[in-house]
């Protein structure tokens, strides 16, 4: 049974509806806005969850030629993502109700905020090529405006452009990658089309086009870059501690549920279609390499959300590494990962707000012991940060049991090299158990002094986390429930073949259990030597630049920076005719490389018109070459008329009557126009400059040289057929317009909507003119009292 | 195919650039009108040019029968009304540089204050 | 003696202009030279006092000069004539701006007249230009 469009459409266009009406609705409900976006999450979610009614795709087309349309694909995977999102959602707007508590610009904070739900809910279910990269680059979008919601912090602009350009980048990428498998698509698919389902379900056909056509690489390279930068895979990971600038709802939110799993989502998306041996080298080894990079740093990470920031990392390195391996356990690792780790990782960043809100601070090294006054809190923090570790019977235990496996069973088939996969993801564990048990340290051990008293914190920001942990704990207890619900259905969407999760505690031991075994003690024998662990990875972060990606960042900004402040005074110089030169010299190069590249044939066969038309052109053209010579304004006037009359007998040559006619009367207007004018105004401008006569007359050649092959290009030839649109017009004059005008015709009866249009360009230059000249007293006092009164820019000024 | 027609075209869209470009802002209203008619002489030429004769003018003879061979209408239609628009952006362009002109007491655009 | 002539040349263009050379643009440039022709041989206001034998206001600014006020308003006219006949063919069901014609046979003298409803959006496209037109002289000229 098919889901219902109008049901998945609502769903997903809902938020950003209520986007739009958030400023109206902050007027209304003031800071009790978050429970109306928890009211939107909540619909949506219900919307997804029970009017979905199975999975298919569906769709309305919206431009037929390029087969591209409104199409959804409601899939086990999608809809996971999707109820994840919105689920989630719903705890976060309650939670950020309390939290942005006497905050500004919440209007802003909740329009971005709903509208971010929208675009990954359009990510989850978006089935066409076109509307996944809109919702991509949305969910950049929205992220660069949470992340940069303190406006007036200089480091918070700074992280929301580190994102942004870090994002958005890897969404250009995405979007090149994107046109390569439609491009293949029309050869394996028999047709122009962005249905990515579509190029799913014959992924064999898409990967020998792919192959074909030698686009296979480079559109791998390209999305798994995009999903890199999305999902702060190594080396793109830096931008993601950096966001943690954000308020913690957001953190807990965008980088730790969603946003950061769009990369992730997409590579799960896309592993049926592109899976083969350069995709397991490339995936599963940039999964692996993060998930070590994101643990070292997190053990050596020193403030609560930066080590979460770096765990998230590290977590989406597994997922990414799961997807990688081209083997059952993989895809199950990835699926079920991303399920797990939104579940504990969403309530640590909402636990570390509780921390910061409630002791003041978030470094690590001053806190302690808060058990006492934060009970519930800290045993939220129990659950989810073991399972963060990854110890049984906890659902972290599960996913990434299923990713021991996956790599000991890759490893034991091929041998050699890939014995490394298994020995870096039980390393990467090991640690991933020392930051664990580093962050449960906020609430247990010896007390250590806050700076602030610590309070009780209020039921709308311990209820949302303590609904996650309680997920965890089902999802812990009862996983084969959870496989059932949408796990599995996940798992069918992204395997590669069959699969059947069946996830319960080992019974036996086997390789993958010794593995987690090492991590768990590994861990809890590393742990007291974590400061010199930590000490250890400062020493590398600190290094310079050629081994720290941020580095690498902060170069390519401030040397694009350097280069446009040098580079901008010489095209932009506030005088428009620099502009001008720029522009047509530019346009006119760029116009006849395109020529030259068409490589079309320039037909001289000589004259071609009759010598008549050739004199008067001629003459013409005289004519225009003396209105640049000419010594004074009223010759400069005089000649420009020659030019215009010559172009009235040019009419009468081509058979314009209605044209010569005009053209007459026109010439005749703008010759006195002039004159009246000129009389007003002082003599000619003359200062000789040989230099600036030179470049000008060098951008006039290009432009000259630009329309000559533009017009040899493009004219038809003596013997063509009149055009279709033509012979329709004549056609139809008499029975259609009845006039026998054909000229006369078109202007006023087919093309009438047109000729409105024209006629308003007249008006309004006929009222400028009157403006211009009769009203320009008044502009002037308009403009005095302006400069008196406080200046009303808008708050644009810097 | 005509070299002739290319030529003038060119031509004059190069004089009007060059005009265009000027410091005095006068010449920069020339340049405005002479790329105008270039266009205008672009346009025609794009319907194709055959030796003018009474039987080409595009206005038919009789009320029905057949199509006879006309020089092409829907291009004069467009100049048409692209020279009545010509003359109004003209005019505007002379008008504003008087206007200008009053403001900065100076024709030269490299010297203006306002 | 001129003018008149110009005058009457201009307005059968317009009226011929369905059919034989001419229309609405032709017509209303060839009227604007028309007035022009005055403006050019004697001033602004002799076309109140010469013409119409009123007299003239002095002292007013070219915005509330007569003459300009009336060409705003042959403007004015000339836009709401087009969206008129544009909007008339809505009344009968047809899409905006949609032209029709009838004709008429046993008229005198003529036998068969055509009326095309074109010839009305044409008037107003001959109001505008010359309304916008002589606007854009007159004020350029009183300067």
């Amino acid at each position: 049974m098919a889901p219902d469009l109008t049901i998945v459409t609502t769903a997903v266009a809902l938020p950003f509806v209520a986007a739009a009406l958030s400023p109206l609705l902050y007027r209304v409900l003031g800071e009790r806005t978050g429970y109306a976006g928890a009211v939107v999450a909540a619909t949506s979610f219900g919307l997804l969850a029970t009017g979905g009614n199975g999975y298919g795709t569906v769709g309305a087309p919206w431009v037929p030629a390029l087969d591209v349309g409104i199409r959804f694909t409601v899939d086990g995977w999608g809809l996971l993502f999707a109820l994840l999102a919105s689920g989630i959602g719903v705890l976060v707007f309650v939670y950020s109700a309390e939290y942005m508590h006497g905050e500004e610009a919440l209007a802003r904070y909740y329009a971005a905020l709903l509208a971010f739900m929208g675009s990954i809910l359009g990510v989850a279910l978006a089935s066409d090529l076109v509307f996944v990269f809109l919702f991509w680059e949305l969910t950049s979008l929205c992220s660069f405006v949470l992340i940069g919601h303190h406006t007036d912090d200089a480091e918070s602009r700074y992280s929301a452009r580190m994102a942004m350009v870090v994002t958005v980048g890897g969404g250009l990428c995405l979007l090149a990658g994107l046109l390569m498998l439609a491009a293949a698509a029309r050869g394996a698919l028999g047709g122009v089309t962005f249905d990515l389902t579509a190029m799913i379900a014959n992924d064999e056909a898409m990967r020998a086009s792919l192959r074909e056509s030698g686009l296979f690489v480079p559109a791998l390279g390209l999305i798994v870059a995009a999903a890199a930068a999305k999902s702060a895979q190594v080396p793109l990971h830096f931008w993601l501690p950096n966001a943690m600038v954000a308020p913690t709802p957001v953190s807990a939110f965008l980088h730790s549920a969603t946003m950061v799993k769009v990369g992730v989502y997409f590579l799960g998306r896309v592993r049926p279609l592109l899976m083969s041996p350069e995709w397991v080298w490339l995936v599963a080894t940039l999964g692996l390499l993060t998930m070590t990079v994101g643990a070292l740093l997190a053990v050596a990470a020193t403030d609560t959300k930066e080590l979460l920031a770096y765990s998230t990392a590290s977590h989406l390195g597994l997922m990414v590494a799961g997807f990688g391996l081209d083997i059952v356990y993989g895809g199950e690792a990835g699926a079920f990962h991303l399920l797990n780790h939104a579940l504990f990782k969403a309530p640590l960043f909402l636990v570390a707000g509780i921390v910061a809100h409630e002791a003041g601070t978030r470094n690590l090294e001053n806190l302690g012991g808060l058990w006492r006054e934060l009970p519930i809190t800290a045993a939220i923090t129990g659950v989810t940060a073991l399972s963060m570790a990854g110890i049984p019977p906890l659902n972290g235990f599960y996913s990434k049991e299923l990713l021991f496996e996956a790599t000991y069973e890759v490893a034991h088939e091929a041998g050699g090299l890939a014995w490394l996969y298994p020995a870096v993801a039980t390393l990467a564990s090991v640690l991933t158990v020392v930051y664990s048990v580093k962050f449960l340290a906020l609430f247990f051990g010896e007390r250590r002094a806050p700076t602030a008293d610590v309070h009780r914190p209020p039921v709308a920001l311990v209820g949302p986390p303590a609904v996650l942990a309680v997920a965890a704990v089902v999802v812990s207890v009862a996983p084969q429930l959870a496989v059932d619900a949408v796990v599995q259905g996940a798992v069918d969407a992204t395997a590669t073949g069959e699969a059947r999760l069946e996830v319960g505690l080992p019974t036996h031991l086997s390789p993958p259990v010794a593995m987690s075994a090492v991590a768990v003690f590994g861990g809890a024998a590393a742990y007291p030597l974590r400061e010199r662990l930590a000490a250890g990875v400062r020493r590398g972060v600190g290094a310079p630049i050629p081994v720290r990606p941020s580095g690498w960042y902060d170069w390519i900004v401030s040397t694009t920076e350097a280069t446009s402040a040098r580079f901008g005074p010489a095209v932009h110089n506030g005088l428009l005719r620099t502009y001008v030169g720029w522009v047509a010299a530019a346009g006119s190069l760029l116009a006849l490389a395109g020529f030259a590249a068409a490589g079309g044939s320039l037909g001289i066969d000589g004259a071609g018109v009759p010598l008549a038309v050739a004199v008067v052109l001629g003459v013409a053209t005289l004519a225009g070459v003396a209105v640049a010579t000419a010594a004074s304004h009223v010759s400069g006037v005089l000649t420009l008329s020659i030019l215009g009359f010559m172009l009235a007998i040019f009419f009468i040559l081509a058979s314009a009557p209605d044209l010569a006619l005009t053209q007459l009367v026109v010439e005749t207007l703008v010759l006195l126009i002039f004159l009246l004018v000129l009389q007003r105004l002082p003599s000619f401008y003359s200062e000789v400059r040989p230099l600036a006569i030179a470049r000008d007359a060098g951008v006039s050649v290009l432009v000259g040289a630009m329309a000559f092959v533009a017009v040899l290009s493009t004219i038809p030839g003596p013997d063509a057929a009149p055009t279709s649109v033509a012979t329709y017009y004549t056609e139809q004059a008499v029975p259609g317009g009845g006039g026998t005008n054909v000229v006369n015709v078109i202007l006023v009866d087919f093309r009438a909507f047109d000729t409105l249009g024209e006629l308003l360009v007249v008006t309004i230059a006929a009222i400028a003119i009157l403006v211009l000249v009769t009203m320009r007293t008044r502009g002037e006092v308009a403009e005095t009292e302006a400069e008196e009164g406080p200046i009303p820019d808008g708050g644009d000024s810097p | 195919m005509s070299v002739a027609l290319a030529v003038a075209v060119g031509g004059l869209f190069a004089v009007g650039t060059f005009l265009l470009l000027q410091r005095d802002l006068v010449r920069v209203v020339f340049g405005v009108a002479v790329v105008s008619q270039a266009t205008f002489v672009y346009l025609i030429a794009m319907g194709g040019i055959d030796e003018g004769t009474q039987d080409l003018v595009p206005v038919l003879a009789v009320h029905g029968g057949g199509v006879p061979e006309i020089a092409d209408p829907v291009v004069q239609a467009l100049v048409l009304t692209a020279i009545v628009i010509s003359f109004g952006t003209t005019a505007l362009a002379l008008v504003l540089s008087y206007r200008a002109y009053e403001e900065n007491e100076t024709m030269d655009v490299t010297e203006w204050t306002k | 003696m001129t003018v008149p002539i110009v005058l009457v040349v201009s307005i059968s263009l317009f009226l011929q202009g369905h059919n034989l050379p001419g229309g609405g643009f032709i017509g209303g440039v060839l009227t604007t030279a028309a007035f022009v022709l005055i403006y050019v041989a004697y001033n602004l206001d002799f076309l109140e006092s010469g013409v119409l034998g009123r007299e003239v206001e002095t002292g007013t600014s070219i915005f509330e000069h007569r003459t300009v006020t009336a060409y705003r308003r042959m403007l004015l006219a000339g836009l709401v004539v087009v969206l008129g006949s544009g909007f008339g063919g809505m009344i009968i069901g047809d899409p905006f701006l949609t032209q029709g014609y009838v004709h008429l046979d046993g008229i005198p003298i003529y036998h068969e007249v055509e009326l095309a409803s074109a010839l009305v959006f044409d008037l107003g496209v001959y109001l505008v230009v010359v309304g916008s037109l002589l606007t854009i002289v007159s004020v350029v000229s009183g300067e």
